[in-house]
């Protein structure tokens, strides 16, 4: 009995470290198939795409000593082989993908769970703060060795193919350095989530940690004569690594010391502070800010200028970044004979930069179709937490309120789409490539349809099911995306191609945009608007 | 009156209830809240049946029910938030189905659950709310900021659920709307704050506002209220001053003599008899006369007389298994 008394008591004393290590081992896990996925696309589309030893030269000539890829990817080492390639065309790209999934994780994990007050039910138990924190810590190291096994184990296997021929030992180690920048920010994470007042602050303080550290690592991998600055940004040490082209295993070092110190500093601040209290000075008593709260369309602007601003952002530098590379890549594209069939095949007539840009700005159809469901999933929010009520109680009418919503998606989506191009067309400018600004003011815009399409679709959703109308958004566009991505390839089948928004719009600037599409996409949206809210003014507001 | 006559089990006509009230009084205000046959429906559960309530301008109305019985229901009909399954619903003469806004302008609604926007201050809400309503009386609004010691320097994400409650009760007193709609507006509240609550209620009524308070704390509205209507499984079940029916139930009596008690199960109007020892107790309906005189004669010593309190006409409502048809026709 008394056996049996002290085992629940160490059980529950573990219970932190029990709950976290099965959540940040499954999303690790999770995470380490896609870091699989893009291994195995790099290297298995880099042998069919450049199957000759010609071709591969060509390739390295237009992407070696090119400042504006560099910027973006790192340094080019040996991409004239496919394990110099795989390494250096996913190596940043993972690595800040890694650094963002461990910010988010950590301060989820450590800060969230305080935030909602889960952890007082463990703390008023036999689980002290500092403890929570290193059980929480211990559980996201067990998430980081979950990714690095899963990308491990995926890299191993790719590297058996015989046209990759990766060596065992040199698989493990291009794991290891595609999850230290994971490992970096979840120890950046654990640390200011400790510090901040709130996750969402740690958030903000972490993603400036990391927007600081690849500025600096893009600054070092562009400038000629700056590398030595590689070694003052934690995100240039991974890329010091070498994985595959002539390894550094000394950069490791600065990587453990920065995560051992992040580390104890977390645990020690956990010790000393207030459950949720921050070790910062909060400015606290903020002046009302009155300027935008006169209406319900004010007030939403409000509440949705940071997720505005920050969509616009993204793609503007998306933008950016694909026009700065488009020159380089337009070149490489030239020499693989595949690619110009599939680009042909989506109805492009031009060829290089032009090509290149018709088919990555895909992604900003993408973009910028999700931050229109992000619109809409945001106007449900207000009905489900009762925020709403407190507008429609008083003199304002629900025609009103969703149709000010409806605008504010709708500037933000064509914004965005025009901003894009913009950002392009000044990324390809810097290369000295020749493509006109209308061309790529017309590229962006071309962006738009299929995304207000999707604000008409969430609408009317909002209008007819309310529970519904988040998952219809987000599944109509991935359903989208898939039949893009997978179907396109495989089946010419019109009936099924043409239930992808996407399928109705033309790679621009690969090719020109069409306008009748796009003129039916906004027409047919706006008709579902309108249904919607007529529906709205009909129905009984429904909470979560 | 535009909407159709009710009909009376046979299908003959009867008169509407605006005819009887104009025959009543001919020179009679419009209600600051009016509702006919008005329900609703969700799925398979009847949330409210067929609600016929009158609440004339000035009253202040307590509207009690257990939870689940139709309180928060009836507030979002007649805020139109939600749409009736039948029947119809005014607020100072405007239909609220058909035109919410028009009637929003005279009304102030208190939710009994503060979910407000935790990314702005308290300030900033009432600003926010104030501009939305279009009529706020900024001094009242800094008393009443006094009053419940509210910090609207604050983010509404710091507060607690007290402190949101507080915020959202300033952000509807404050417009001295004509009509407040409460709907448990004191939920959360600590007994001083509750305090406050109920001088701004008198306060309101001071200034002939009229009052819909929905609650169930028995206390607060037998402070508060005119007039008590009792819900009950979305049946109204009673509504009246508390006089009238203290007067309609029964009294409790309480006797006791020098000598032994007499018999007094025949005694009219009496009923549920305890004797103890030399003491009796009983409940009284209708005259207290014919009881007065066998005590009397039989000698009493000591007698008290007690109205039952609204907890006890509240409870009495809970009793039986199915409200009975003809007394959702109270009023």
């Amino acid at each position: 009995m008394q056996a049996e008394l002290a085992f629940h008591a160490r059980r529950a004393a573990r219970v932190v470290a029990v709950t976290t290590t099965r959540r940040a081992a499954r999303s690790g896990a999770l995470w380490g198939y896609v870091f699989g996925a893009a291994v195995a696309s790099s290297a298995y589309g880099y042998a069919r795409l450049y199957p000759t030893a010609a071709s591969r030269a060509k390739l390295a000539a237009s992407f070696s000593g090119n400042a504006g890829i560099a910027a973006v990817l790192g340094p080019a080492r040996r991409i004239e082989t496919v394990a110099g390639f795989t390494a250096w065309r996913i190596g940043v790209v993972l690595t800040v993908i890694g650094a963002i999934w461990g910010l988010l994780a950590a301060t989820r994990m450590l800060r969230g769970e305080e935030d909602a007050g889960r952890w007082e039910l463990f703390l008023s138990g036999q689980t002290t703060r500092r403890g929570a924190a290193a059980q929480a810590i211990c559980a996201l190291a067990g998430g980081l060795a979950a990714l690095w096994a899963v990308t491990a184990v995926l890299t191993v296997a790719i590297g058996l193919a015989p046209k990759v021929r990766f060596s065992i030992g040199g698989s493990l180690y291009l794991a290891a350095a595609l999850v230290a920048g994971a490992g970096m920010f979840l120890a950046v994470g654990a640390f200011v989530g400790q510090l901040a007042a709130s996750r969402r602050q740690a958030n903000l303080i972490g993603a400036g940690v990391l927007g600081a550290a690849f500025l600096l690592r893009m600054i070092a991998d562009s400038a000629r004569g700056l590398a030595w600055l590689r070694w003052a940004s934690p995100l240039g040490w991974p890329e010091e690594l070498r994985p595959l082209t002539g390894p550094r295993p000394l950069a490791f070092v600065p990587i453990i010391a920065l995560i051992a110190a992040l580390v104890g500093a977390a645990v020690a601040v956990a010790g000393r502070r207030d459950l949720g209290a921050s070790a910062l000075p909060t400015p606290e008593a903020p002046q009302p800010r009155t300027g935008l709260l006169r209406g319900p369309t004010g007030l939403t602007i409000r509440l949705t200028r940071p997720g505005i601003l920050a969509w616009v952002a993204g793609l503007a530098i998306l933008g950016l970044v694909l026009g700065l590379v488009a020159q380089a890549a337009g070149n490489a594209l030239s020499g693989s004979a595949t690619l110009e069939r599939a680009i042909r095949r989506l109805g492009g007539q031009h060829g290089g930069a032009a090509a290149y840009l018709g088919v990555a700005f895909s992604i900003v159809g993408l973009l910028v179709s999700l931050a229109a469901a992000g619109q809409v999933a945001a106007a449900r929010g207000e009905e489900a937490e009762g925020h709403l009520d407190h507008l429609l109680a008083r003199p304002v009418g629900r025609a009103r309120w969703l149709a000010g919503r409806l605008a504010i998606g709708a500037t933000l989506v064509i914004v965005s789409s025009v901003v894009a191009g913009l950002a392009a067309w000044v990324g390809a400018t810097s290369q000295h490539e020749g493509i006109g600004i209308g061309r790529l003011l017309q590229a962006g815009l071309n962006m738009a349809p299929p995304a207000l399409f999707i604000l008409g679709v969430g609408v009317l959703a909002l209008g007819l099911w309310p529970r519904t109308s988040t998952p219809v958004v987000y599944g109509l566009i991935v359903w989208s995306y898939l039949v893009e991505l997978v179907a396109a390839a495989v089946t010419t089948n019109r009936w099924l191609l043409d239930t992808s928004v996407f399928h109705h719009i033309t790679p621009a600037p690969a090719a020109d945009p069409n306008w009748t599409a796009a003129a039916w996409l906004t027409g047919l949206g706006l008709l579902a608007a309108v249904a919607g809210v007529a529906a709205f003014r009909r129905r009984d507001l429904v909470s979560a | 009156m535009s909407c159709a006559a009710p009909q009376d089990v046979d299908g003959r006509v009867s008169p509407s209830y605006g005819e009887i009230q104009n025959n009543l009084k001919p020179q009679a205000m419009t209600a600051a809240i009016l509702t006919e046959g008005l329900s609703k429906t969700f799925g398979r559960t009847r949330a409210l049946v067929s609600l016929d309530l009158e609440v004339p301008e000035g009253e202040v109305l307590g509207y009690l029910g257990p939870n689940g019985a139709g309180k928060t229901t009836t507030i979002r009909l007649l805020l139109g938030l939600i749409g009736a399954s039948a029947g119809r619903a005014e607020i100072f003469g405007v239909d609220c189905q058909a035109s919410p806004v028009q009637a929003h302008r005279r009304v102030a609604y208190v939710p009994g659950e503060a979910s407000l926007w935790p990314t702005l201050t308290g300030a900033e809400t009432l600003h926010l709310l104030g501009r939305v309503q279009g009529q706020v009386d900024p001094g009242y609004r800094d008393l009443l900021i006094e009053r419940f010691e509210i910090d609207p320097s604050k983010r509404v994400r710091t507060y607690s659920k007290g402190n949101r409650q507080k915020l959202i009760l300033v952000a509807g007193l404050m417009t001295r709307a004509d009509l407040l709609l409460l709907d448990e507006p004191t939920s959360g509240l600590d007994p001083l704050m509750e305090r406050a609550f109920r001088e701004c209620v008198a306060e309101a009524r001071g200034r002939g506002q009229t009052v819909f308070l929905s609650s169930h704390i028995l206390s607060e509205v037998e402070a508060l209220c005119d007039r008590v209507a009792i819900l009950r499984e979305g049946h109204l079940v009673e509504v009246g001053t508390l006089a009238q029916m203290r007067h309609l139930s029964a009294l409790q009596v309480e006797a006791e003599f020098d000598a032994a008690v007499p018999d007094l199960s025949a005694v009219p109007g009496v009923s549920a008899v305890a004797v103890d020892g030399n003491r009796v107790r009983c409940q009284v309906t209708g005259s207290v006369e014919p009881l007065l005189r066998v005590l009397a004669a039989a000698g009493v010593r000591h007698l008290t007389c007690r109205e039952p309190s609204l907890e006890e006409l509240f409870l009495a409502h809970y009793g039986a298994a199915e409200p009975s048809s003809e007394a959702t026709r109270a009023g």
